[in-house]
């Protein structure tokens, strides 16, 4: 187990500069509980061997000490909106990475969130094209082999390189992504900024329930469609995919076609989303093609 | 699983048969599509177009219950090509000679005539399956609910020796468990011929052992199967029956005859989370704790014994599974005062060999697979590495013999019953599942467009499915999984429930019963 | 307020995927995949994703039946044990111990089946245990 652990902990653990942000963390997490600043503070702790959720409060401080960050990404803000739901006078610390804070901007944007009951701290780790010159922790093995390579779409790739296949390939590679589909929903239920109560994937009059691999291609388009304005590209979905589709590279291209129409940068900042028609005021203002 | 889920992965040919994994095991599938994307070769037979045959290199469709056939085959091909591991064969198994005797008989054309798979195909899988090692052979159900089921895992098992496949990493023979606790249900003993770790009762030497543990005399008479017990049941021998999380009324083969044999029972007592369409029969129903409620281990398909944490109390009265028993062994005169089920393991761990190196400590949350047997052992990931468990691998001389059903002019079709992806088992648990229930809100009939054409049926409407047992009426869904002549019904809907239909004729041994292979005409309801 | 992530296994088949139940102030409200877990790596299928739901269903049994004037009827442990330990008795003194069955089950912990053929062979005095794993 201790082995283990340190396989969790180590790029962190390493340098002077990661070991003190460790404690940093835990001496900044201690004082807004104790202070009251925040009623309960959401990070990791290692738990046999591995780091797993955890809300530290005030009636346990030493707790604290066990705050830790590693390479496992859990949707934390999903998990404070869950919170925010049952409590919403709940001030809520939390341990953010860069994607963490893109999706907590969208939560705020589409009131699922109050900001001015959050508190966090920011850990440095990403590897988004939302964010420069950052790294990312993935847990993963490499995804891609020779087969996938040949036949369907390499994880690592980016959007530019997966339009230089001719149309006829690339739609070929897309329905060999999607048939290996199992419909466990995972893209949605892990994914930070999918709240709704409705969800158009179950909709029985849009995708015909009841086999798999879901209908192809219209499930995993439905899906690309709605994540147009919210994606923020954290990879979760594709980390939760059992069948390893390259999901996160389908709605970075519907992101970019958000950017180009919209100006839209998605999480951002907390700037109302086009696609916002809450109210009285629309805010969908196409740029002119 | 002689061999581990995450090593399936690593494997140079994975041949899937009997098992219809996306739906059923989707987590185990996963790790074929990687293999499969790393550049494994994939093998799949099955009787229905199942989602894992469109990444196949090569995939067939057998005809219902032919597997042994098939499965012969293929070695006649690899025998004849020389494609076999004679080292391996020479040093680690025995029976060889009389074995490739019998496989002699199996030649190419005789097996297409049986299994309805073309010579050229049926090479390919051979070729593929002998020339690509590690291979790893996966089945499930699909392999073991026949008359044959036992033939039919032995042949599995000649074939992968036949190939140097087993004691190997990424290879092995690999069953799928279809329960969560399948595996750990048989390694406890929960099977009337042997105690924990698979020790026979009848041995006098188990026996005292367990008599000396228990503090109590005990039967050294084998007992009565599931089988046995509902023909015991009609016989007026057995007068009752205890059943624990388990819905029989639904999952027997025949339940117009275990209706009879519940008739018949002076006293039914159920255990279980839910008001089951047996419980409902019951004398007597204890309330039982679900997963979330209780602490305890569970042991998966790959041997790897792995701890169950309490999350909540359990609702209402509720009492875990354990703490049931308990009371009801005081009550009875035996007294059972555990404090928790760390004391349960840590009994098991005395008397089961497999399990004695084993804690909870150690268990941690990665589990540990057994055998583990001190507590320096770090588990076992896949077995048989130096030599078999009995010394050396037994060959197996199996002849092909027809399901105890084959269709005829009454009974023109063939049926298969199993599971479809969002519901599990008999619906208990899944069908009050609100996310399930959307997916599959009631059984169906899945009939090949021809046939549809045929009987004049379109998507949707009702057809009466009769066999010599019982008849339903159930929503046909037109579909190319199956081929014409073929019927497959999922067997988790109460309403239109599968096991009216399928056959209780059962495996010599294994007492499994044929589920998988009927005969059923089919006609649109009035 | 109180929320809490208890890792577990997951009960719809024998893949064994290690799981995160999500409880808040003492309900269950989710379940999550567990991300390092050497079975699923931090994925799950449809029923895994919902395990929880059939937990919180309220068609869950809350209390112990017994059956009386013919009908299913709630009862406390005390009596429904005691009444079934008393038939249990009686039919073993009038057509011995292998007269009575058990099933265990595919479903229920390793130390309950333990104790489920314990109670048959050492409490009953059969080896008429067996369980449903073949159907």
């Amino acid at each position: 187990m201790e082995e283990q652990m340190k396989e969790w902990l180590e790029p962190y653990s390493t340098t002077d500069y990661k070991t003190s942000t460790f404690e940093t963390m835990q001496e900044q997490a201690k004082e807004w509980l104790d202070q009251g600043k925040v009623d309960l503070f959401l990070g990791y702790k290692m738990v046999q061997g591995h780091p797993l959720p955890h809300f530290f409060k005030k009636d346990n401080l030493d707790e604290v000490d066990d705050l830790i960050f590693g390479q496992a990404r859990y949707s934390l803000e999903k998990i404070a909106t869950k919170i925010a739901a049952e409590h919403p006078e709940m001030k809520i610390g939390l341990l953010v990475r860069d994607c963490n804070q893109r999706a907590l901007n969208v939560l705020y944007v589409w009131n699922q969130l109050n900001p001015d009951n959050m508190e966090t701290i920011n850990v440095n780790c990403c590897p988004s094209k939302l964010k420069k010159h950052a790294d990312c922790s993935y847990l993963e093995p490499e995804k891609y082999g020779s087969y996938k390579k040949m036949v369907g779409i390499d994880n690592n790739m980016e959007v530019e390189a997966a339009e230089e296949f001719s149309q006829e390939e690339r739609y070929n590679r897309w329905l060999y992504e999607f048939q290996k589909c199992l419909k466990c929903y995972g893209c949605r239920d892990i994914c930070p900024v999918c709240f709704c109560k409705e969800c158009s994937l179950e909709h029985p009059d849009l995708i015909a329930t009841g086999s798999i691999p879901p209908e192809v291609p219209i499930f995993h388009l439905v899906r690309a469609v709605h994540m147009g304005g919210r994606c923020i590209d954290c990879g979760l979905c594709e980390d939760a995919c059992p069948s390893d589709i390259p999901l996160r590279l389908l709605y970075r291209k519907v992101s970019e076609t958000v950017e180009d129409v919209f100006g839209y940068k998605t999480g951002t900042h907390t700037d109302q989303s086009p696609f916002n028609l809450l109210g009285d005021e629309v805010t969908l203002e196409p740029k002119p093609l | 699983m002689t061999n581990s889920i995450a090593e399936i992965e690593d494997a140079a040919c994975i041949f899937v048969i009997g098992s219809n994994t996306t739906a059923c095991h989707p987590l185990i599938a996963r790790r074929i599509f990687r293999a499969k994307e790393k550049g494994a070769k994939l093998v799949v037979a099955d009787p229905r177009h199942i989602q894992l045959s469109r990444f196949a290199d090569i995939a067939v469709t057998q005809r219902l219950g032919s597997d042994v056939a098939l499965l012969n085959g293929m070695m006649h091909i690899i025998i004849k090509n020389g494609w076999h591991d004679t080292a391996y064969i020479e040093e680690r198994t025995e029976e060889f000679d009389g074995f490739k005797t019998a496989i002699d008989n199996y030649a190419p054309d005789k097996v297409e005539a049986i299994t309805g798979i073309a010579q050229a195909d049926l090479e390919k899988m051979a070729e593929l399956y002998a020339t690509n090692s590690p291979a790893a052979l996966l089945y499930a159900m699909g392999i073991t609910q026949h008359t044959t089921g036992v033939d039919n895992v032995k042949s599995c098992c000649n074939l992968a020796m036949l190939c140097g496949n087993v004691g190997v990493r990424s290879g092995g023979v690999n069953p799928l468990r279809g329960q969560n606790n399948v595996q750990g249900a048989c390694d406890m003993g929960g099977l009337p011929n042997v105690f924990p770790a698979y020790q026979p009762v009848a041995v006098e030497a188990n026996n005292e052992k367990f008599a000396k543990a228990w503090g109590k005399e005990l039967p050294d008479q084998i007992g009565y199967t599931i089988t046995d017990m509902i023909q015991a049941m009609i016989d007026g021998k057995l007068k009752a029956l205890f059943v624990i999380g388990e819905n029989p009324k639904m999952s027997d083969p025949d339940q117009n005859h275990l209706e009879k044999a519940l008739e018949k029972l002076d006293l039914l007592i159920c255990q279980d989370i839910f008001l089951t369409e047996t419980a409902e029969r019951a004398d007597v129903v204890f309330a039982a704790a679900s997963v979330a409620e209780k602490d305890g281990t569970f042991t998966n398909t790959e041997r790897r014994c792995m701890k169950v944490n309490k999350a909540i109390d359990p609702v209402g009265d509720a009492l875990s599974d354990w703490e049931i028993i308990s009371k009801l062994s005081t009550a009875m005169g035996y007294e059972m005062n555990y404090e928790g089920p760390e004391e349960i393991f840590k009994e098991i761990t005395t008397v089961t060999p497999s399990y004695a190196g084993m804690t909870y400590e150690r268990l941690g949350l990665d589990g540990l697979q057994w055998p583990c047997p001190n507590t320096e052992h770090p588990g076992t990931q896949f077995l048989h590495k130096d030599q078999f468990t009995r010394g050396k691998g037994l060959f197996h001389a199996i002849e092909y013999l027809d399901p105890a059903e084959m269709p005829d002019d009454e009974y023109p079709y063939f049926l298969t019953t199993g599971r479809m992806f969002a519901h599990y088992h008999t619906g208990t648990m899944s069908r009050v599942s609100p996310h399930l229930d959307i997916e599959q809100k009631t059984g169906y009939v899945e009939i090949h467009p021809e046939d549809a054409d045929k009987l004049a049926v379109i998507d949707g409407d009702t057809v009466n499915l009769a066999t010599r047992r019982g008849e339903i009426q159930v929503p046909a869904r037109i579909s190319n999984l199956v081929k014409p002549g073929l019927l497959f019904v999922p067997f988790h809907f109460a309403e239109n429930a599968a096991n009216i239909l399928t056959n209780s004729a059962f495996d010599p041994i294994a007492k499994i019963p044929e589920y998988k292979v009927c005969a059923v005409k089919i006609e649109k309801a009035a | 307020m109180d929320y809490k992530m208890i890792p577990s296994v997951c009960s719809y088949c024998g893949t064994g995927c290690g799981v995160l139940f999500q409880v808040m102030d003492g309900k269950l409200t989710g379940t999550m995949p567990m991300k390092t877990h050497p079975v699923n790596e931090g994925k799950l299928c449809i029923k895994g994703w919902n395990l929880h739901e059939h937990v919180v269903s309220d068609k869950r049994l809350q209390t112990p039946l017994l059956k009386k004037d013919g009908q299913l009827q709630e009862a406390t442990w005390d009596q429904a044990i005691q009444t079934t330990a008393g038939k249990l008795k009686a039919i073993i003194k009038d057509h011995g111990p292998d007269s009575v069955g058990v099933l265990a089950s595919a479903k229920i912990t390793n130390e309950e089946n333990y104790l489920a053929q314990k109670f048959a062979r050492a409490v009953i005095g059969t080896n008429n245990v067996d369980h449903c794993a073949r159907l």
